[in-house]
Order: C-alpha cells, then sequence, then structure tokens
C-alpha cells in the first residue's frame, strides 16, 4: 500500500536514531485492511529494550508518532515489536 | 529481604495501586499486597471530592534481574525536572509506611541508571557531551522528523538556563501535535531517548510545535481561573485531572496571581495532579 510509505518512513527513521544498530532495523508492513496497517519493527536483541522503553515509553511514543503519520494519509497503524 | 510499604493517594484504588506498582518498580498486581485505607468518593466532573489512599505492600520478594532488564530500554523522562534533589539519595528500603507524595518513578529511573544498566560497554561509552552538542542532536532529529512526515517546517533550537528549547515552526507542522497533544508528548519522549543513546547526562528539553505550547497556557489559563472564581464563591478544594510538569506550573502561576487561593501537587507522575485550594473564607460567608 502506497499510501502506507510514510508510515514506514516514519517508524524506520525514529527507531534507527534510537538503536545502537541502525544497520540491524527493519520496518515491514503488513495490510490488515484496506485502511490498517500494522508496522512491524525489528531490530537486534540488544537493542530491543532501548525501543520499548521503561515500561513501554518510548514504544508508546512509537505507536503514537506512527499514528500521526497514518492520519497524515487516512489510514489507522499498529506497531509490533518483534524479537 | 525487606519489604517496603508504601501508602498511595489517586482518584481511584486503581490509580493509586498502579502507582504504588509504578513506585515499587512491580509489573504484576498480584506481587503486592494491598490494603485499602480510604475509599474515594466522587466529586462533580471529577473534581473536588476525596482520594482513594492505599497501602501497598511487596508480598514477594524482588525480582531484581528483571527489573534490571527492562532498565537498559530506559526512555525515561528528563532527569531535571522530576528527581527532586531531596529525593536523590534516599535509601529504597528503608521506608516503611513511607509517604510518596511527590516521589517519581522517573526519578528513580535516572538514579538507578548509572548502576543498573545492563552490562554492556556501549552504555559506559556514552560521553559527557556538552548542551549544545546535545542540542544539535535534537535539531538534527526533530529535523529529520519534520522531514519523514513530508512536512514543510523549520527547527529552531536554543538553550536557556540549561534547558535545551526545540521549537518546530510552521503551519503544517500541527499535525505532529495530536490530540490533547498527544503526538508531541509522543515527539518529546522520543528526543529524549534518542538524546539519551549519546548523552550520558541528559539536559531538560522543552518542545514546543506549531505554537502549540502558548496557546495550551493562554487555554489552561482560562481554565485555572474559572475554577478560582468558582472557589472564591463556593470555597474548599477542587481537585484537578492529571496533568504534566509544564501544566501543572501553568495552573500554579494562575493560583499564585490570587492570594484567596493556594495550590499544591499531589500524586506521582504521569498522574500528579494539581489542587487548588481557598485559604480563606468564600465571599458569601464573608459578606454576608
Amino acid at each position: 500500500m502506497a499510501k502506507a510509505d510514510i508510515v514506514e518512513r516514519v517508524v524506520d527513521y525514529i527507531v534507527k536514531s534510537i538503536v545502537e544498530e541502525p544497520e540491524e532495523v527493519s520496518v515491514t508492513i503488513v495490510e490488515q485492511g484496506p485502511d490498517d496497517v500494522v508496522a512491524e519493527v525489528r531490530t537486534a536483541k540488544s537493542d530491543m529494550g532501548r525501543v520499548i522503553g521503561r515500561r513501554g515509553r518510548v514504544a508508546k511514543a512509537i505507536r503514537a508518532a506512527a499514528g500521526a503519520a497514518g492520519e497524515e494519509v487516512g489510514i489507522s497503524v499498529g506497531v509490533e515489536f518483534i524479537d | 529481604m525487606s519489604y517496603v510499604e508504601i501508602e498511595v493517594r489517586a482518584k481511584t484504588v486503581d490509580l493509586a495501586v498502579e502507582a504504588a506498582m509504578q513506585e515499587l518498580g512491580v509489573d504484576d498486581r498480584e506481587e503486592l499486597a494491598v490494603t485499602v485505607v480510604q475509599e474515594p468518593e466522587r466529586g462533580f466532573l471529577g473534581m473536588g471530592g476525596t482520594d482513594a489512599i492505599v497501602q501497598v505492600k511487596r508480598s514477594k520478594p524482588r525480582k531484581r534481574q528483571r527489573d534490571r532488564g527492562k532498565k537498559g530500554g530506559d526512555g525515561s523522562q528528563n532527569k531535571g525536572s522530576r528527581n527532586r534533589s531531596g529525593n536523590g539519595g534516599r535509601s529504597r528500603s528503608s521506608g516503611k509506611g513511607r509517604q510518596n507524595k511527590g516521589k517519581s518513578a522517573e526519578g528513580r529511573t535516572s538514579k538507578g541508571r548509572d548502576m543498573s544498566k545492563r552490562p554492556d560497554k556501549k552504555e559506559d561509552d556514552r560521553d559527557d557531551i556538552s548542551i549544545d552538542k546535545q542540542t544539535e542532536i535534537v535539531k538534527d532529529f526533530l529535523g529529520g522528523l519534520v522531514d519523514v512526515y513530508g512536512l514543510e517546517g523549520e527547527v529552531v533550537t536554543k538553550v536557556e538556563d540549561d534547558v535545551i528549547i526545540a521549537d518546530i515552526k510552521g503551519e503544517q507542522t500541527e499535525a505532529l501535535i495530536g490530540v490533547r497533544g498527544s503526538v508531541r508528548s509522543a515527539i518529546h519522549e522520543l528526543t529524549r531517548t534518542v538524546v539519551q543513546r549519546y548523552a550520558s547526562d541528559t539536559a531538560r528539553i522543552r518542545l514546543d510545535i506549531a505554537g502549540y505550547a502558548e496557546r495550551r497556557r493562554e487555554a489552561l489559563t482560562i481554565y485555572a481561573n474559572q475554577l478560582i472564581e468558582q472557589l472564591m464563591e463556593d470555597g474548599g478544594e477542587l481537585m484537578l485531572e492529571p496533568m504534566s510538569s509544564a501544566d501543572r506550573k501553568v495552573i500554579h502561576d494562575a493560583a499564585a496571581a490570587n492570594e484567596h487561593v493556594t495550590s499544591y501537587s499531589e500524586g506521582d507522575p504521569p498522574k500528579r495532579y494539581v489542587v487548588l485550594a481557598r485559604t480563606d473564607k468564600p465571599d458569601g460567608d464573608e459578606e454576608e
């Protein structure tokens, strides 16, 4: 879904800015419905804690930022962190 | 193994227990023994009423290892804002029945950070970098963020009183504010996290987007003044909804401008809230 490009770009940029090993980051957009995607985030094992943050604070912030990206193009966005 | 017991006050029993879990660093409610000291009474529209008070004790030994692992990925609030110096050196295991007002989970995080990070040597390699350099990191990150959103905007940064002040300007960047500033808060959190990745000693950061902070300050001041007017008529106390430290300051400032009203904060972030109280008798009582 081309519309989801912005979501991928935003999530990829944020996660790569946070981790120690940006080259290990991958963001995959999985379509759930016509206007509904999930961004699957993978990082180096050692970085996952950083990306999720204490009590999920950082993960929550990434979800909010991704949601704002989705809103720009009218899709709803989920973010899953996969280890 | 000592079992710390704390007393927490919040709007509801659930919120109090949640705050206690944060305070004790417990993820699972099952690990806590909860005694309800006072059931809450509802006020009108979330204002007034009495708090729930619970005493909470850890019922199982602390899982140290797991907790430390979590802290590794810490995206904590900036330290300076809430880690009050008076709390910094307090031992965690000493406080039986200790009140936790004014203590913050964030404060503990930053305190624990130096010693309880995962033993990753990269962690130790972070430099004690200057605030100017940190400001540059903030500017770069936010500038890049505006770009990936495809928005037109400009990031202006400056340093004032050891605080990094970042302002994302441009009409389009309103998209980065969100409902009640939720996206702005998220970006703030992410900005801190990015700086923490490089700097061991992170400066406080203030972030404004498309003039939101100014508008919010104005709206909050109007709201506070309405409540103060109500207090002037009816007296008593008004308990506000939980707010960020910046928002609470606006309320405190409004209260400070009125000699008949005082204000103070209760509870732990992110559920910390302001109470406005009349310091003398309401107008009606005085005049009649």
